[in-house]
């Protein structure tokens, strides 16, 4: 008996029906989209973080020294250990590295800061520019461009004021001294990092570690470690475990600075996006009562023929409750396709749809409008004639 | 008689009024709201992103090459080109003078560091060290071309550097050590103490200076700043024999993302584009005005800081703008189903009035006007509350409450006198055309 009046008031009224169901429609959509991307969008902005480079650096305790002869002093660390504590507590895709070792060498007989190391600057450096169009022969040996890494010992990366300064031509040979030692470098790339690299030359990391004498060897290593704040102190003592020797830090600039304007983004994000939600909570739920209101005829009448108040209430509770279910369950779908535009517009890249969100909006939408419909109880008081003569 | 009928309308039935104006005055506040951050947020974010540091590095033109290892430059002082301290008040006269919110020269001299100390075994003796003394300012007054005075330092350009003790006084012969070398240094070096700072001529015949400073603090940098001696730049300069000179200068400006405009070369642009390019904060417009005004220099982009901000920057904005037109969307489908409903409900009342003869424009017409009336007192109430939840807003995410744009009142009340009338609009075609006679009936 409630089923069928349930379904002959929901086929009853299908204009006035209809236009609370776009209402609801709507405001799921909005919601169910919002709500998406505002899971995602920490996860997003921290990999655009990823410009602002290495955020940790594995040194030898007592810092890096090194005096105007640039020799080495004591203070080194063995290049294999480091690999293998990195090894051991990295997951492949969060941690990027790179071990250094710096000589002053010297070219044309000047001196040059030559760094060896061996990295993959798109992963560790996305803000390097690295240039070998211009009029490099087609194929440079030992340097692979599509992953621009260097491949042999006697490929370079050359900085632009070096390459300026120095004259070291793209593709063409120099030679590095270093005490009584030489070794002769081709120039596979010129490197444009708005830093301190532009007036450095990045050779292999044997063959400056051969230049020195000191094989095996590096004066720190630097890393990045994808993620927030807490997950990167974490990953940090994880690493200071299993490398004893030597001292993990992070590097304050990048991890603060990262820390403090995630931390505002999500305030921003997160606040406007309860903000809609209450607005449009509350517009569902004026369009339900709105509705409701208008069954006060209908709850006078069918008080008159002898029903208690709570049935009568109920019904039009559920009427307006499947009104929410339905119309938060088509909404919900349209909402993941908006958040997929959304999330491209905005990071280029498509968001994850989180399926979570559609219990959550849907069990919204369905307390709201249900809510709406409650003042309904409040004619339980009142005669059904008052009710009828329309007071 | 029109104005009549619509005055009682409100004076006779005030709680069903009541609903469409709750969803229009809730309505508007969260478009107001929402209005008001998106047109701030973007000055606010680019505020906050001047916490990573410096996005510019002055160096001399014809400067021999640096040998810089993590920020210090281990050149013998009589190598290399120089700038003068004096054309430093030139940065607070260009064009975007404003955005530049601070600056530090840097003066690298390698030195011998040598104080007091105490081993358990022998007593004291002095222990000598190879470091760099590096001088900057923390906090100095710069006399401006136009009179004012600016206080810079690396306050602004490095303001992740944390210190325990104090900084030192520009005027003093203080120093603040890195904490790597006060740790690592025989006996250890804490504030209070006296050390000692002969400078390093690699080869040079000139003697070597001393100079004697206190100890004022521990600075933390994360860099290889750790492993040196700071002091004020007056200090360096007179250990390196080059007074009122520096070697290079951060700046920490603030700057609007690169757009299409600002990736152009400047010499390629038109008139019009030009101006639009150099009245534009860019960074390139930015660091071509401090070339032009500083003489002998060449400008670089820290690209790591510059490329972060920019690309975080354009991001938050287009999500902004897209959550801000979301939410208008959804206050205006609110409104419009809102209104939609109240006419729907009154159907019996146009039943009336078209049987008693009033012509569909006229009905039309007092429903038109009674949504409108509604828009704009709710559109108002609205406001001022969208006003107060958009300074909530600002202070609890940026700690200061934005300041309110009158101009989004008229847009506001625009929206909702919109809104309205269309939510309105098809419901009342569609009554209009209807017979009476059943309308009457209760169908």
């Amino acid at each position: 008996m409630f089923g069928r009046l349930l379904f002959r008031l929901l086929r009853g009224n299908r204009g006035r029906l209809a236009v609370a169901l776009v209402a609801v429609i709507s405001g799921s959509a909005v919601i169910s989209a919002l709500l998406n991307i505002e899971l995602d969008v920490g996860r997003k902005l921290a990999q655009e973080f990823r410009t602002l480079g290495p955020n940790l650096v594995v040194a030898p305790r007592g810092g890096i020294q090194t005096d105007d002869a640039g020799s080495a002093s004591a203070t080194l660390m063995d290049q294999e250990a480091v690999w293998r504590g990195i090894a051991q507590t990295h997951t492949p895709d969060s941690v990027f590295s790179a071990p250094y070792l710096y000589v002053v060498g010297r070219v044309n007989n000047t001196p040059v800061i030559v760094a060896g190391t061996q990295l993959q600057p798109d992963l560790l450096h996305p803000a390097w520019k690295l240039d070998s169009a211009q009029k490099a022969p087609p194929r440079i040996p030992g340097w692979d461009a599509d992953t621009e890494l260097l491949l042999d010992a006697h490929s370079a990366f050359v900085g632009q004021n070096a390459a300026r300064r120095l004259h070291l031509a793209l593709g063409g040979r120099f030679e590095v001294t270093y005490m009584n030692r030489t070794a002769t470098l081709t120039n596979a790339a010129i490197l444009d990092s708005g830093g301190a690299e532009d007036d450095q030359i990045l050779a292999w990391l044997p063959t400056v570690q051969k230049l020195a004498a000191l094989p095996g060897r590096i004066q720190f290593e630097e890393l990045r470690k994808d993620g927030d704040a807490a997950e990167i102190t974490r990953y940090a003592k994880r690493l200071s475990a299993a490398l004893p020797a030597y001292e993990v830090r992070p590097i304050p600039q990048a991890t603060q600075a990262e820390a403090n304007l995630l931390k505002r983004t999500r305030l921003l994000v997160g606040s406007m996006v309860v903000l809609i939600l209450a607005l449009t909570a509350l517009c569902v739920l004026a369009t339900m009562a709105a509705l409701a209101m208008e069954r006060r005829e209908d709850v006078g009448l069918m008080k008159a023929l002898g029903g208690g108040i709570g049935r009568i209430v109920a019904l039009f509770v559920a009427e307006v409750g499947v009104l929410g279910a339905t119309g938060g369950l088509i909404g919900c779908a349209i909402g993941v396709v908006l958040a997929q535009w959304m999330g491209r517009q905005v990071f280029g890249a498509s968001v994850a749809p989180r399926w979570e969100i559609f219990p959550i909006t849907v069990v919204l939408m369905t307390l709201v409008s249900m809510t709406g419909a409650l003042p309904l109880r409040l004619l339980g008081r009142v005669k059904p004639a008052l009710i009828l003569r329309g007071e | 008689m029109f104005a009549r009928l619509v005055k009682e309308s409100f004076i006779r039935n005030p709680r069903r009024k009541a609903l469409t104006a709750a969803a229009l005055i809730v309505g508007m506040a969260v478009a107001t709201a929402t209005l008001s951050v998106a047109l701030e947020v973007g000055d606010r974010m680019a505020r906050e992103f001047r916490s990573l540091g410096a996005n510019l590095l002055v160096t001399p033109q014809s400067d021999s090459l640096p040998l810089q290892i993590g920020g210090v430059d281990y050149r013998p002082v009589n190598e290399g080109a120089y700038l003068n301290v004096s054309d430093l008040g030139k940065l607070k006269m260009i064009f975007w003078r404003n955005n530049i919110l601070g600056f530090a020269p840097f003066l690298d001299v390698p030195a011998t560091l040598s104080g007091n100390a105490t081993t358990h075994a022998a007593g004291v003796h002095t222990t000598a060290v190879h470091t760099t003394l590096i001088g900057t300012w923390y906090q100095h007054q710069v006399r401006v071309p136009d009179g004012t005075t600016f206080q810079t330092g690396v306050r602004s350009t490095h303001p992740w550097w944390k210190i325990q003790g104090r900084w030192f006084e520009d005027s003093a012969s203080e120093a603040v050590v890195g904490s790597t070398l006060a740790a690592n240094f025989p006996g250890g070096i804490a504030p209070g103490q006296t050390i000692e700072l002969t400078s390093r001529a690699a080869g040079s015949a000139a003697a070597p200076q001393s100079i004697a400073l206190t100890v004022t603090g521990i600075v933390q940098t994360g860099g290889a700043e750790d492993n040196a001696v700071l002091a004020p730049l007056s200090i360096a300069q007179q250990l390196s024999g080059h007074p009122g000179q520096f070697r290079q200068l951060f700046v920490s400006a603030l700057t609007k993302p690169a757009d299409a405009l600002a990736q152009r070369d400047p010499s390629t642009l038109t008139p019009t584009e030009y101006d639009r390019w150099f009245c534009s904060p860019y960074i390139s417009s930015i660091s071509y005005q401090i070339k032009t005004a500083l003489p002998g220099t060449q400008v670089r982009t820290i690209r790591r800081v510059a490329d972060t901000e920019g690309r975080v920057l354009s991001r938050i904005s287009t999500l902004l703008w897209i959550v801000t037109i979301a939410a208008l969307a959804a206050a205006a489908l609110a409104v419009a189903a809102t209104s939609a409903a109240t006419v729907l409900e009154r159907r019996a009342e146009i039943g009336i009035m078209k049987a008693i003869g009033a012509s569909n424009s006229l009905v039309s017409g007092i429903f038109l006007a009674e949504q409108l009336l509604l828009a704009l007192v709710g559109g108002v109430i609205g406001f001022v509350c969208g006003a107060a939840l958009a300074r909530i807003l600002g202070e609890s995410v940026f700690g200061s409450p934005a300041p309110l744009k009158p101009i989004l009142l008229p847009i506001v009340l625009g929206i909702a006198a919109c809104v309205a009338i269309i939510g309105s609009l098809i419901p009342l075609r569609r009554a209009a055309h209807l017979d009476p006679a059943p309308i009457l009936r209760g169908e």
